[in-house]
C-alpha cells in the first residue's frame, strides 16, 4: 500500500508540473495535467500487472 | 501562417532579462514565475518541485555528486548529479552542509526517495525554461 501511495504522489506532483508548464487556457492546463496523473496511473497498474506474471525466481 | 511566426520568433532577440528570469528560475524553484507576477503557476510548478525535492530528502533517498571517483565511475555518478543540480541553490546548500548525500539502501523507501529527488532537479529544468520562454515572450 505504501508504494501505491508514493506512486500517486510522485504522479500527482509531476502532473502539476507538467500542466503547469503547458500551453493554452487555464482549463486546458487542468485537464492535461489530470490527464498526465491518470496515465502515470495506468501505466503504473498496468506494468504492475504484467511484471506480476513474469516469474523472476 | 504558424510556420511564418515562429520563423519570426526565431529572427526576435532574447532579451537579456529573459536570460536573468532563467537563471533565478533555476537557483530558487519557482521565483521565475513569481518575479514575474504569475504567482499561481509559480506557487504550483515551484511547489511541486520543493515538495518532491523535501519528500526525497525524508523518504531515505540521496543526491549525486562527482569526486572520489574516476574515469567511468566518475561518469556514472556525473548524469544523476547533472539532475540533482536542477533543483538549484538546495542541491548547493546540501552539498555545503554534507547532508543528503549518504546512502541510506537500508531504508523501504530509499528508491522512491532517490527517484524523487532526480525528478525534483528534472522538473525544475522544465518549470525554468518555462519562466525562461514567458520572459521571452514566445509563451503566455
Amino acid at each position: 500500500m505504501r508504494h501505491v501511495l508514493w506512486m500517486a504522489v510522485f504522479a500527482a506532483l509531476t502532473a502539476v508540473v507538467f500542466g503547469s508548464a503547458q500551453k493554452g487556457s487555464d482549463r486546458q492546463r487542468l485537464m492535461y495535467g489530470l490527464k498526465v496523473f491518470g496515465e502515470f496511473i495506468l501505466v503504473a497498474f498496468l506494468l504492475g500487472w504484467i511484471l506480476y506474471f513474469i516469474p523472476f525466481r | 501562417m504558424v510556420a511564418n511566426r515562429v520563423e519570426k520568433g526565431r529572427d526576435m532577440p532574447t532579451p537579456t532579462r529573459a536570460w536573468l528570469v532563467g537563471l533565478i528560475a533555476w537557483v530558487v524553484p519557482g521565483a521565475g514565475h513569481l518575479m514575474q507576477g504569475r504567482w499561481l503557476r509559480g506557487a504550483l510548478a515551484g511547489g511541486a518541485v520543493w515538495v518532491m525535492f523535501f519528500l526525497g530528502l525524508w523518504l531515505g533517498g540521496h543526491m549525486y555528486a562527482v569526486g572520489g571517483q574516476s574515469g567511468f565511475a566518475a561518469l556514472l555518478q556525473l548524469l544523476p548529479m547533472i539532475a540533482n543540480v536542477g533543483v538549484g541553490f538546495l542541491y548547493f546548500v546540501c552539498w555545503i552542509a554534507n547532508a543528503g548525500f549518504a546512502e541510506h539502501a537500508q531504508i523501504v523507501t530509499y528508491e522512491y526517495g532517490n527517484t524523487f529527488l532526480l525528478v525534483a532537479g528534472l522538473l525544475n529544468y522544465l518549470v525554468m525554461l518555462d519562466a525562461f520562454d514567458i520572459a521571452a515572450g514566445r509563451k503566455r
